[in-house]
């Protein structure tokens, strides 16, 4: 076999070996694995069970259609049905999973790649266009499938499986967590991309932006992924393989060796404390947390709780999540951030918005306009503060006004609570998200009306420089040492020591081990990043001098020359 | 062994209503029955394989029907396609 490199951009450091498996596009769940012989009948089973349920499925919707006079949908459906029932989707993935001993999801994925390729030859525009019918089938049957599979996937080991794709989205990443993966390898994605952030926050290697990874890797491939370089070794000879194997000893080693200053108290040479916070998606990530021994939870990311269901969480539901949260964290302070749907993270709130601009209704402008949907999440945190040291973080905030109103919205609740005798926190705390640059630049004004601040550097790169993260041709221009960034930054951490108020980082600039010391030296003193960042980030932090970062940090703020910048962090490290 | 070539009048062609309505006819005639266009052939039963014969209107398809009943299969497929479809248009 040829051994090869292909490059990327590294966005989660470590290097892991093991052999590849592509994910496809249409569903990006479906994964090949191998069936035993012995178990070929019963995924031809499985498969064409998968089929009846569908089929049944599609019927039922035939008669609801006819009892509530819907009758003009009836021959949509009725061509859905005999598409099923069609020997190119009923018998042909049943060869494929004979021949190619592949399970039934994979089979009929394949299928349909091979239908879309005859569609799209098609010149009938019209025609053409009935491939939809034909994905919208297979998708049926590919849910039905995977429901079944849920308890039946079994990778024997999962740590050395290398997932290739085209591109993971947030909703996606959700199914990942519950697997520890060898590697990430996407084609599209920048170092900022939600691949990235998931890679890091399961502190696996990963590489994005890899150009045509699905054509030049095949299934089964033997590959090592460098985290560190960039780098994808694919069918690597012996000496190699060697080599690499040594250096990931080495990696794993230097990991260990971290574990070692989990119990000690995070603080500079100076002995300043410095408060390192852990940010959570899912109730579940709590073990993360505890592992590292986090200070508390800076950034709780609710809008994950209301993503991949039909209908949103109910005001029981949540409150039964955000007490479980702030119970098992003691009195130590749980900030949960109200939803911050729309744009890249779409949930069932943000039903028939055409627009998923990262300038559009999202986050806090979405909530006040759904004030129905926002008083609903307002009153289960203020429930569950009862339970724990919870505190409020808004998203997005871009006006006072916006302040107010969202204030005004959380006494109601608070109003409404003390009508039904509900306990509370009355003295419950209310911060707002630094990450519209025209807020960083009035910092004083919102410090002054605020609890506390927390900033996101991802969205304030992402506004600042008016780079959009998700897409990747202008990935190379995003960055978060962009003088004005930094200034911003500055502003902000100023405006707090002015109002004695707290200012925390909770985007990915406080995970970054080669930050922690220009942060510090800007004086910042409260860090929330991915759990799995907390130990590298806790290293840098009892080796940092506060003086001598102090200055280097102020000669890093007032330099203007975007190639200085490595050097003078590189000079900061040291 | 019966063949016939047939216009398609209908404006969208044999699209996806079309063709299920094609098929759920020609599965109620014990014959053989198949659609040839363009050299290429593809059985009535199976829908997909008539769509990707991308017939649109003004194109011609030639019907093959082979069996016991062809004859009142071939008269019946025939009107179907010069009823537009029970389409209208």
């Amino acid at each position: 076999m040829v051994s090869f490199n292909i490059h990327g951009v590294p966005v989660s450091n470590g290097i892991a070996i093991g052999t590849s498996h592509l994910i496809s596009n249409a569903l990006l769940e479906v994964v090949r694995y191998d069936i035993k012989d012995t178990k070929i009948d019963l995924e031809v089973k499985r498969f064409k069970k998968a089929l009846a349920k569908v089929k049944n499925e599609l019927s039922l919707i035939k008669k609801q259609l006819l009892v509530d006079s819907n009758s003009q949908f009836v021959p949509f459906i009725d061509t859905h049905l005999m598409l099923l029932c069609d020997k190119n989707i009923s018998d042909e993935p049943i060869h494929s999973i004979k021949n190619e001993r592949c399970n039934a999801e994979w089979a009929i994925k394949i299928q349909l790649d091979l239908i879309i390729e005859r569609f799209n030859e098609i010149e009938d525009p019209y025609i053409k266009e009935r491939k939809h019918d034909v994905v919208q089938v297979v998708e049926r049957v590919i849910k039905v499938l995977l429901g079944h599979q849920k308890q039946r996937i079994n990778f024997k080991n999962e740590s050395s499986i290398i997932l290739v794709a085209q591109d993971i989205s947030p909703a996606d990443t959700l199914q990942f967590k519950n697997h520890k993966y060898g590697a990430f390898i996407t084609e599209m994605g920048g170092a900022n991309s939600h691949t990235a952030i998931l890679a890091r926050s399961l502190n696996i290697p990963s590489i994005v932006a890899v150009r045509n990874a699905k054509k030049l890797i095949k299934n089964n491939d033997t590959l090592i992924v460098d985290g560190n370089q960039g780098i994808v070794i694919i069918n690597p000879s012996f000496a190699i393989l060697d080599e690499y194997q040594y250096k990931q000893n080495l990696w794993e080693i230097e990991q260990k060796k971290l574990i070692k200053i989990r119990n000690v108290r995070c603080k500079t040479l100076g002995n300043e404390t410095i408060s390192l916070h852990a940010n959570i998606e899912i109730p579940e990530d709590i073990k993360y947390v505890k592992e590292n021994n986090a200070d508390g939870i800076g950034l709780f990311r609710t809008e994950f709780l209301f993503m991949n269901r039909p209908a949103l969480p109910d005001e029981e539901e949540q409150f039964r999540i955000y007490k479980s949260v702030a119970k098992s964290m003691g009195n130590l302070p749980v900030v949960i951030r109200t939803l911050d749907s729309g744009a890249d993270k779409n949930t069932a709130a943000d039903n028939n918005k055409k627009s998923n601009s990262a300038l559009g209704l999202r986050a806090i402008r979405l909530c006040l306009s759904e004030p129905h949907l926002f008083t609903t999440q307002l009153k289960a945190i203020l429930r569950a503060s009862a339970f724990g040291n919870i505190r409020i973080l808004i998203p997005m905030l871009s006006s006072l006004q916006e302040l107010r109103q969202t204030k005004m919205l959380i006494e109601r609740a608070k109003q409404s609570l003390k009508n039904s005798k509900i306990k509370f926190n009355d003295k419950i705390l209310v911060g707002g998200m630094i990450e519209v640059p025209a807020v960083a630049i009035n910092a004083d004004i919102f410090a002054n009306e605020l609890d506390f601040l927390s900033i996101g550097t991802n969205d304030l790169v992402q506004y600042t420089l008016a780079i959009d993260r998700t897409d990747d041709s202008v990935s190379h221009l995003y960055n978060s040492l962009h003088s004005a960034v930094l200034s911003l930054i500055d502003n902000t951490i100023k405006a707090g020591k002015k109002y004695n108020k707290e200012v925390a980082i909770c985007g990915e600039m406080a995970g970054d081990p080669k930050l922690t010391k220009l942060l510090l030296g800007m004086g910042l003193t409260h860090f929330s990043m991915h759990p799995a960042s907390i130990l590298i980030v806790k290293k840098q932090v009892l080796s940092s001098d506060p003086k001598k970062i102090k200055i280097k940090a102020n000669k890093i703020l007032r330099s203007i020359e975007p190639d200085n910048i490595e050097n003078l962090i590189q000079d900061i490290n040291k | 062994m019966i063949k016939k070539k047939v216009k398609i009048i209908n404006k969208l062609g044999l699209h996806a209503r079309a063709s299920s309505k094609l098929t759920q006819l020609a599965s109620q005639f014990n014959s053989e029955i198949f659609l040839i266009k363009n050299s290429k052939k593809v059985s009535a039963n199976n829908i997909m394989d008539i769509l990707m014969l991308a017939a649109s209107v003004g194109s011609e398809v030639e019907l093959e029907v082979n069996g016991p009943d062809e004859k009142e299969a071939i008269n019946k497929i025939e009107k179907l396609f010069k009823n537009y479809f029970d389409e209208g248009e």
